[in-house]
Order: C-alpha cells, then structure tokens, then sequence
C-alpha cells in the first residue's frame, strides 16, 4: 500500500505542503498550525525535512493508545485518529518516534495525518517533487537507482 | 495448545492481539474478574473531567472476542497448580491450558487510617469507583484528595475543572516524586495552587471522620482539621498476586519475569502491572505500573506465547498527561541523584520548564511541565534512549539532530 | 445536486500554466488539483492553484458593470449602457484631444497570448498607438536581453542539464514546475548553482550559493566570461561560425579580475574558479536563468545579456542540455502593427526606449503617469484597463494614484473592486480562465493547451469587450469572428489543427518534435542561423550601438547599478521589493481568506545585525521612507545567512503595507525602461 515518501534532496521548504495540509484539515485557514505535515529547515545544518507521518506497518501510536481511538484505515492503509475517542492524554505523542502526532489546542485532542482519502494534497502540491505518494518499494527502488547513477557518473569522471 | 490469559486490561488485550498475529489457530481464552467490555483507567479522570462521554471508556466491543476467535470467561482465579496446568476458579470448574499468562494488573492501596475504608472515600482506579464517583461530581461541593502521585493529581484537576473546591493532601514535601523532579515539582505545585487547589504538603493525615449529614472531616496532625463531601485516595497500588501463593511462581512485590515475560515456571508468562521485569537502564526486575510498559511487556508475552522468541529491550518509564493548564511529561532517568548532569531549556523555548538529562554521556530521561508542543521531543528521545545512542550535539541542538538523525535512519 | 465533471483544463493563477483537474458541478467549479497527465507539472500545483476554488466563487466577485456616480458611489448598470457610454466616451475624448488621447493597458491576470494580442488589436483599430501592460515591469527586459543576443525567448532545458544557473530567481515560488525540471537534472548529476542577495527556496538546494550585492551581477558574469577565456573553456566550433563579436567581448572583459569583482559584487573568487571548474564539465549543457532579481535593476538588460553569454561561450544555445531556442505553433496573430502602424501618433515611451517600442510595440506605463498630469507632448485622457491593479503594482503608487485620478476617463475591467478598479469611472465584471476558450502554447515542449468555458456566469470575457467597444467605435471589422470559439478557430487555422483536435489532448496537445541544433540545419538550408540582424548570436550588438543609448557601446557593458552611482547617505539602506511568496501573487488573492490568515501583513527582511544596531526585534512595528514616500510596516529579522548586510526585501501587493510607495519611477534601464524596483535607497525608523 502507498505511503507518502520524502526527498530531501529536492525539497527547498516552500512550503507548499503545509499550506494544502492544513486547509485540507481545517477547511478554514493555511495556517502551519494546522497542517500535520511539518517542514523543519535547519538553517545552518543545511538540511530541509518535509516530515510527515510514515503510516508504520507497527504502528506505536496505535498500540500504545490507552482509549483505543487509533486504528488501521483498511482502504487506504492511513494510521487514523477518532476525534470521538480520544481522550487527549498525549500518550501517541509520546510514542511516535517522529514527532509526527500534533495535538489540537482547541478540541484537546490529537491529531494525524490520514492520507487525504488517499489522495494526499502535500504530495499534489509539492512542486519540487520531493514528496511522492508511492509503495515503500518504489521509493527504495528509486533511491537505489539514483545511488547508482551517481556511482556510475563518478566512475565516468574517474576512469575518463 | 490452549493458551490463557488471565487479564483483560492493557497487557492481557495486547498479548492476546500479538498472539494473534502470530497464531491465527490455538485456542486462546481470557479470563477476566472484573465483569463487563475491557475499558481504560486512563481514561476515567477525563471522564470524570467531562471531556469524554463514559461509554467511551471501554476499549474493545462484545465483537472483538468473536472476530478473533478468543474465549472470553469471567470468573476469578484462587489459584494455580503449576504441576498440573490447571487454574482453579472461583465459580467454574478448573480450567487446564498448555501456556498462562497472568496479567491481573494491580489495585490500589490506602495508608492505614483510622476511617479510610468507609463509603464516601474511593479511590480513582476501577469502573467501580468511576460509578461511585461520577453522581458525586455531579452533585457535591468538595473533595479532599489524598496522595499528589499521577492518579491523584489527575482526580483533583478533574474535581477542580468541574468547579469543586478540592484540597490535596500529601505526606512529603513535594508533589509527583515519582513523575518530576524537584524543580518540576515546584513548578507543578504553583500551577495546582493557582487553579485554586489547596495543597498541603509534608501533611500527616490521622483520623477521617464521617459526619451525620455523610459530610467528612479530616483531622491532621499539628494543623487545623479540614472538611469534604466525599474524598479520593491516590497513594499507590499493589500488584494483584493474592493467588500466587503456594504456586511455585517466584515473586516479590510483583512476579518476577525475564525478557522474555517468562516466569521461573515454565510456560507460565506474566505482563504488565502484576509483573516486574527488565528496564532499559538495565534493572532486572522493576514495575513501573503505567499503560505504555503494559502494552509493551504484553506483546512481548503475546509473541513468546505463540513460540516466537522475541527478547524485551527493557521498559522505558514514560508518562504525560494534561492538567492545571499544563502539559507534564517525563521519561526515563531525571532525578538529580540518578544523572551525571542536566540541561535545561530557557523557559520560553516550551513555554515551561524542560529537563533532558545525561548519564555517562548518553540522554537518559527528561521532565517537563509546559507545552504540549514538547512532548514530540520525548517521543523522539526514546529511540536514543533505548538504543543508548550518543546525542552527538549541543544540548540546545538536541531537537534538530533527533529530527536530521530520525529522518536519516527511518524505514 | 448534478453530477460531476472533470475538465482538463489550464491554471491562469500565475504565468506558469500548470495543467491542472477543474471539478465542476452545477456550473461551480468546487475542487482543483494538478492534472497527473499534463505534459508540464505532472499534476503537481501550488496553493494557489487549489485556491481558486475559493477565489473564483468569492462572494465579491462582480458580475455587473458599475458607474460612478457624482457623490463617488458605485451603481450597477446593464452591460449594453456601459459599453454605449464607454465608447462614447472614449469616441468623445479622441474627438476633442487626439486619436492617441486613449490607451488600453492589459495587465498580467490574462497572460501574454491571445488575450494581449485582442487588447493590441483594439487600441490600434480605433486608432490610438498607446497599448501599456504589465511588460513595463514584468519580462520584457529579459526579453529584450535574450532577443538582442540570439533573437529568441527561450527555454531552459533543465531536464537534461549538467550545470543550471539561475540569477535572481526563484523557480519553486515563482514557476513551479521548473523546479520539478531543475531536480530531474539534479538527480542526473546537474550542478546547481543560485546568485542571489538572499538566501531564497531554491538557493537551499544550491550546489553553489552565491551571495552578491544587489544589481551587480554582471561584474560577476564578465569575471566568469573572464575566466572561461583564460582557461580555454569555450566551445571554439559554436563561437567561430554561430557568433559575432568575440574579440569586443574578450578585450572588455579583460578588466574583471577577481580583485575588481570582489570589489564590485562582494565576490570571492574561489565562486568564479568553483564555476568554471562545473561550467568545463559541464558544457555544452549549461542552462541559465535570469529573473526580476536582475531586471528590475538601471542596468538590468546589458546584465542579462551579460549572463547569455556564459552560455553562448560554453555552446549550450540551441544544444541538448543547454538552452532552447523554441519555433512557434505557427498560429495567427492578431496584431495589426503592419496594417496600423501609428507611428507619427507618437506612441508614448517610443522616442525614449526605441529598443523596447521596435522589437516589442510595448508603450512605458511610467512615462504615461507623467504624460496624464503634464500633457506633454500630448494630452492623454482615457484608459481603459484589464487584469491590472497598477496602485499595487506599479512603481511610485501616489503618482499612479494622482495619474489614474486625472484621467477624464478611466476603465477597468476585473474580477473584483480593486484597489485600482475602486479609482475607475466604469467598472466591468470579467470573466476568469474557466470562463473562456483559448489557446497557450509551450514552444520548448511543442505542445498546444486549449481552455475553455467550463463554468459559465453569463460574464463578458476579453474578446466580447474589445469587440463591442470596436464595433461600436467604427472598427468592428477588425473583430468579425463571432464568439472565443470562432476567433480561436481561425487563430488555429494555419496550424492545420482545430480546437476539436486541440481538445483531444487538453493535457498538451503534441504537434511537432522539439529540434536541437536547428541553426545548422538553417545554415544549411541558406537561412540565417539566428532570428537576429547579423543571423549570428550577438556577443557585440551592432543594432544597440545604432540606437545611440548612452552606456551602450555593443558588448553588455557593466554599469553600476543607481544607487551604487549615486548613493545618497540620507537613506542608508538598500531595499529589493518584489520577492514572491507562494500564496499571493502580486496585487491577487489576498482576498483568499485562508491564504490572508496565513500571512495578513507584509514585512521587512531585515538581517540580524542591522537589526541590532537600530534597536529592532522581530514582529517590530517600524517605519521606512524613500525619497519618495513613506509606510509604517513591520519588521522580520531573519537569519543572518538569508541576507546580506546592508540589504532589506519588502514584498509588493499587501494594502496595509503598499511598498510602492517607496518606490520611483525615475531609475530606469536606458533600453527596456524597467524601474530599478529590486534597489531603492530607504531609511528605517522605530516608530
């Protein structure tokens, strides 16, 4: 099943995704607040992460989740909250190993990334490319052909 | 093979669900003492609060059991032959089974006072006393709270949220010894006493008497006597091993278990609040009491029982909850005479106050008492933590390493 | 509740023109994303994109024609009596100052094709010479740089580039899908390399950062041109048979050693030896561009022209790799520049930027502010304006304010009331991109995307306007055809393609093979290599130094920039205006609520030191003035990385915070006119 998959080479922190994100879950504002995609730019690092939940096949939010208010979307494979459910008592913030679960101030809840349905806005809105909505496979697959393409151009230069 | 478990709270549902995984055929039965759908004592002070309706306490439905082939059976164990495999039970006939694992959780105690078990003093920990309590805050004006552990606090925010004059009362001189530090502890009791809480700390409680009218008054020792309505005790729990004796399983105050949640007996497993086993900081033998380590010890019992041998890394201690209009959270080591050293974050930064400590070099735990924001950092700390994983970095640059370090080493 | 159609269609949110999926139900379009199959952004789109929704169906949006009254008020009226009263208006004006009293100005909002080409066609047909646009600020300096050099607006082949270059431009922000393209060329082993005055989007990816003091990047070119000659890296096969001038251009650059660059743009020199280093493995696939960073610069065309010849040298021009020199669709034109010509009605800007006025027939908005208040050398009175919110955008808004306030007669058409449409005498409702039938064309990807009216408010589109103004004008030949439709048939027709072809693939209709290396096959054939007055790239400009422009000699001099020429210590700090940000897109769509809530206000970058000597934190109400006006606005101390010292950006188009009124009209190129927006000399208060 597909995933969302992050390139940080290609990503510049326009910020797109955040934006789409958070208007597709609040249907009222583009504020970052809201959006549970969250672009982290380390200035001096140089290093640009468009991090969004990875939908763990073990999922340790879910497990952990002591009011049962997290499941498996069976269609889409999204990790999901029910807002009904939920407590708020922050225990799948502590367990994400990711940081990737945000916690709603006004409705005292958590919240997640659910996949848009399967149709994620971050990734048709990222016009650099670097998020793809993609099987784990493919990402891995593509990452392994752009670590040999540039073997193969370092050989190329070296052995000219 | 017949599997059982007796338990059917956080470690007893989590193991049933990894064996499950695992062994889609053997027969699996809980047995549980507590009647009813398995609910979540986490959740009772929210209901209490009036943040969650109470039919949202229960964790699984009637349905769950059938959809994945468990016998469920309510009935208490008096006790075990090991010899035979047999449980004895109170109400049915004996029960055999080829592997047990017991996960009967804990119950919580009182200090020996002179009127602490009488009705209108209840502790916060059983659907029972959720039932109990929920008319009493519905229609009573005041509460004393005895104990400032994490239930304790918890009950007296929910009583003070819903507009009770409530009073806590603890016996040492600071709040949470078990969740904070002493300066998060400081802190914590400012925040208690501005939501208008009266705590009174290094408190001796010596007699509770009830009045005609069912209204309590509490006498203290060298200070002036308070008055309730009705009163909540949170000063600990218990491991629930009562049955245990004269079994042949070695326990203490809770039944010793390896990294593989095995017993001294074999095939016979323990999980969760009744089980004491390895910690990430390398003790071989510790509760901690609290839901995520249930859960954890639990699948680990859940994958041993159906023939996986699948090692525990060792419970990390962690803990969050929100109250008194602020987030508090700790994880792992972060008393000051159990670290090499601390940093703390400038108080802007989480809105609080933010502690990660250091041992031997490595992070080992923190404490907060601030924003909700920071407790994503936690979550990123376990994986170092629990991996001993040096945080190659300044410490005020720990947020953006995990994040670079986390992304590098995701699946 | 109908049911739901997905059109193929073309995004106008910008001038990129993403393919994108309109949702459309019940004559409402209720969702857009990014059309997966389109040739160019492969379904990938920016927030504005998917804002449209909110944009086209905004409660304010007018969908009658308004009058102004006496007491300033605005009352609808019925189209037929505004199109009566305007024509006769502009009929009367004509009659009592001249046939060159009234101009049409088209702004970005519907783009630079058919839509232009209509408001070209008018303004000549009734009889004036004065068409303006938005091309007195936007493109046409870049225009003109390319044209002069090898006679064409190219393309950018960045999917198959070794070595991209961009100067002063942000691709992500400003043409999306570009940046897919620069990281499809990155991922094959393309260096990227970003000269910049800030630390932008696309400079976080940068193989090579460049950091450089504001409109002197052409010292940087000419060290870099330097340097390929001394090091022999050009490609002697292209220089020696496809270009003229190499001699002129080695001796000028002779001067830019990397003392005198360093001096100039604050360069080190290991950027000039790391560049050559990439440009010699690179070439011939070195693909650059240049962007506003650069035009809106006093010397903004000789800088770009400066830059193409880093690529001429290295032979990238019309190469694999390099950049694309496209051939047209081979659609009709509407412009009747050949018939009509006007030119002894003296079209306003013409005698002052010839080079802009012969190779574009653009007229200078700046100058035509000045010519409403003074009358000379003639009187202008009547405008009538589309797509254009020129007291956002234009320099010096309190002279445009004044201008637009003199006019007798002042027209705009628009989505909504604003800003400038607020200042007209007659307001008339428009019709957005999916409420017409046109045709955009990517030459470099020789693809064809037809449009149409997919949603239909009953709302006068652009042709339906010149139309009725035209007829009844007395010039109603000039538009015979009878809808969009019929008019966008008979532009085809050349083609050998008709909308109903074009409609088969609204994704990008193919309709040839993009040809590398064309010019051999033209020198083979006996035509002329390139579209220029010696059919060679122009490294020397024979046909500027005609011109006479003073500073222009053939080869693209460096100048300094103004504020370096005449820096005025009253005003210490030198502001760029005019950085885009994602959400907005010059005067549109801060009326997009939940794009405003995410950035209500504009701001001043301010680098962390300066910001410390003035006593200034972040969020800091603070006022800054030109010698031109003045704004109380607030203060954005960002990381020292992102800026250079010395140097602030305020971007354009936010009501609260209207940087144009700081900025002048009178610090212009001396070829395409552009104001110096990107360098204007200001002084910051605590208030």
């Amino acid at each position: 099943m597909k995933v969302v998959t992050m390139d940080t080479s290609k990503c510049v922190g326009c910020r797109n995704c955040e934006l789409a994100c958070a208007f597709a879950n609040s249907k009222a504002t583009c504020e970052r607040t809201e959006s549970k995609i969250k672009v982290n730019h380390y200035i001096e690092e140089e290093v640009l992460i468009p991090m969004t939940c990875l939908h763990c096949e073990d999922a340790w939010c879910m497990n952990v989740c002591p009011a049962a208010a997290i499941s498996r979307n069976e269609e889409t494979n999204a990790v999901e909250i029910d807002e009904e459910k939920c407590a708020g008592c922050k225990m799948c913030i502590l367990a994400c190993p990711y940081g990737n679960i945000h916690f709603d101030e006004e409705k005292l809840v958590s919240t997640k990334c659910n996949l848009c349905e399967g149709n994620p806005r971050c990734v048709g809105h990222c016009v650099a490319a670097a998020l793809q909505f993609e099987e784990a496979e493919e990402f891995a697959e593509r990452s392994r052909k752009k670590v040999d393409m540039r073997l193969a151009e370092t050989m190329k230069n070296t052995c000219k | 093979m017949r599997v059982v478990i007796v338990g059917n709270s956080a470690a007893g549902l989590a193991a049933a669900k990894t064996f499950r995984k695992y062994d889609k055929n053997s027969e699996l039965v809980i047995v549980s003492k507590e009647k009813g759908l398995p609910y979540s004592r986490v959740l009772l002070p929210y209901v209490l609060r009036g943040k969650l309706d109470y039919d949202k306490i229960f964790i699984r439905g009637e349905a769950y059991y059938t959809e994945n082939n468990i016998k469920y059976v309510e009935d208490a164990v008096t006790s075990i032959d090991a010899d035979k495999k047999e449980l004895v039970l109170e109400e049915n006939d004996r029960m055999s089974f080829d592997k047990l694992l017991i996960a009967t959780g804990a119950y919580a105690v009182a200090p020996p006072i002179e009127g602490i078990k009488q009705e209108g003093v209840y502790h916060m920990w059983t659907r029972k006393d959720l039932d109990a309590l929920g008319p009493l805050f519905d229609t009573k004006k005041s509460v004393v709270v005895l104990g400032s552990g994490f239930v304790a606090l918890q009950a007296a925010w929910s009583a003070r949220y819903r507009g009770l004059d409530v009073k806590v009362i603890e016996i040492a001189d600071r709040v949470m010894p078990s969740v904070l530090d002493a300066a998060g502890g400081k802190l914590i009791a400012e925040k208690i006493k501005e939501s208008g809480v009266e705590l009174f700390t290094e408190t001796v409680t010596q007699k509770i008497e009830k009045c005609d009218d069912g209204s309590f008054v509490i006498h203290l020792k060298d200070k002036e006597a308070i008055k309730a309505d009705f009163m909540i005790v949170g000063t600990g729990v218990r491991s629930n091993i009562q049955f245990i004796e004269d079994t042949g399983i070695t326990a203490e105050r809770a039944i010793l278990v390896d990294e593989y949640m095995q017993t001294n007996v074999d095939g016979i497993y323990s999980a969760g609040d009744v089980a004491a086993g390895p910690t990430t900081f390398g003790d071989k033998h510790l509760t901690h009491a609290l839901w995520p380590t249930a859960v954890e010890m639990g699948e680990v019992a859940g994958a041993n029982l159906a023939g996986k041998k699948i090692a525990y890394r060792g419970s990390l201690n962690m803990n969050v909850t929100q109250m008194y209009n602020v987030t508090v959270a700790s994880m792992g080591l972060f008393n000051d005479d159990h670290i090499d050293e601390a940093y703390v974050f400038d108080m802007d930064r989480y809105d609080g106050y933010m502690k990660v400590c250091y041992k031997d070099g490595l992070v080992v735990g923190a404490c907060l008492v601030g924003d909700s924001e920071a407790v994503k950092l936690f979550g990123k700390m376990r994986t170092i933590i629990r991996k001993g994983i040096k945080a190659d970095c300044a410490p005020e640059k720990l947020e953006s390493f995990l994040d670079i370090k986390i992304f590098r080493d995701r699946k | 509740m109908g049911e739901r159609t997905v059109v193929k269609t073309t995004c106008r949110m910008c001038g990129t023109l993403c393919g994108i999926d309109a949702h459309i139900e019940d004559n409402k379009v209720v969702h857009i994303e990014g059309n997966k199959d389109s040739v160019l952004n492969k379904g990938r789109i920016c927030i504005k994109g998917s804002s449209a929704v909110t944009w086209l169906n905004h409660p304010d949006r007018l969908y009658k024609p308004l009058k102004k009254m006496e007491n300033g008020e605005f009352v609808e009226i019925e189209m037929e009596q505004a199109m009566d009263e305007i024509a006769e208006k502009l009929t009367g004006i004509q009659k009592q100052y001249g046939d060159n009293a009234i101009g049409v100005w088209k702004g970005e909002g519907i783009d630079f094709a058919q839509q232009e080409e209509l408001a070209r066609r008018w303004i000549h047909s009734v009889g004036s010479p004065n068409y303006f646009s938005n091309d007195t600020q936007c493109f046409a300096s870049r225009y003109l740089s390319f044209n002069l050099v090898y006679g064409c607006w190219p393309q950018a082949d960045y999917d198959n580039s070794k070595m991209i270059i961009n100067w002063g431009t942000n691709a992500p922000i400003s043409h999306s899908y570009w940046m897919q393209q620069i990281n499809n060329g990155r991922e094959t082993g393309a260096t990227l390399v970003v000269i910049d005055t800030r630390y932008t989007d696309i400079a976080r990816q940068a193989d090579i950062f460049i950091k450089i003091k504001p409109g002197t990047d052409a010292a940087l070119a000419w060290g870099i041109i330097r340097e390929m000659i001394k090091r022999d890296e050009l490609d002697h096969e292209f220089i020696d048979n496809f270009t003229v001038g190499f001699d002129e251009l080695k001796a000028y650059a002779e001067q830019y050693t990397f003392e005198k660059v360093k001096e100039i743009t604050g360069v080190d020199s290991k950027y000039i030896t790391q560049m050559v280093d990439a440009i010699a493995k690179a070439r011939p696939q070195v693909s650059s561009w240049a962007g506003t960073g650069l035009e809106h610069q006093s010397n903004g065309v000789n800088s770009i022209r400066s830059v193409t010849m880093i690529d001429a040298l290295a032979g990238a021009i019309d190469r694999k790799g390099g950049m694309k020199t496209p051939a047209g669709f081979g659609m009709r034109g509407l412009t009747i520049y050949d018939e009509k010509p006007l030119l002894e009605l003296e079209p306003i800007g013409a005698k002052k930027y010839p080079v802009l006025y012969e190779r574009r027939q653009e007229c200078h908005t700046l100058m035509l502010m000045d010519q409403v208040l003074s009358s000379d050398p003639y009187p202008f009175k009547g405008l009538v304006m589309t797509a254009a919110n020129p007291v956002l955008t234009n320099a010096n808004t309190g002279k445009v304010e004044a201008a637009l306030e003199a006019l007798d007669l002042l027209v705009v058409k628009d989505l909504f009331l604003t800003e400038t449409a607020k200042m007209a005498d007659y307001v008339l409702p428009a019709a957005s991109y999916l409420e017409r039938e046109e045709v955009y064309c990517n030459s470099g990807k020789q693809a064809a995307f037809i449009t149409g009216k997919y949603v239909d408010n009953g709302l006068q589109t652009e042709y339906e306007m010149f139309k009725g103004l035209a007829e009844r004008m007395g010039a109603g030949d000039y538009f015979p055809w009878a809808d969009d439709h019929e008019l966008t048939e008979w532009l085809l027709e050349p083609t050998g393609y008709t909308v109903a072809d074009l409609k088969t693939n609204p994704s990008g209709f193919i309709f040839g093979e993009y040809e590398y290396e064309k010019h051999r096959r033209k020198v083979a054939n006996g035509e002329k290599a390139f579209n220029t007055p010696t059919g060679k790239v122009e490294l020397f400009s024979e046909y500027l130094v005609e011109k006479g422009i003073e500073g222009l000699n053939g080869v693209p001099e460096y100048h300094d920039p103004a504020y370096v020429q005449q820096n005025d210590p009253a005003y210490p700090y030198l502001m760029i205006t005019g950085a885009r940000v994602q959400k907005f897109f010059h005067g549109r769509y801060r009326n997009i609520e939940q794009l405003r809530k995410a950035n209500p206000d504009g701001c001043l970058e301010i680098h962390p030191e300066d910001a410390k000597e003035l006593g200034i934190v972040d969020g800091e109400k603070i006022k800054i003035t030109s010698r031109v006006g003045s704004i109380e606005t607030f203060a954005k101390v960002v990381h020292e990385k992102e800026i250079i010292r010395g140097a602030v950006q305020h971007t354009h188009g936010y009501v609260n915070q209207n940087i144009n009124y700081l900025t002048y009209d009178d610090v212009t190129d001396p070829v395409s006119g552009f104001p110096a927006l990107k360098s204007i000399q200001i002084k910051i208060e605590k208030l």
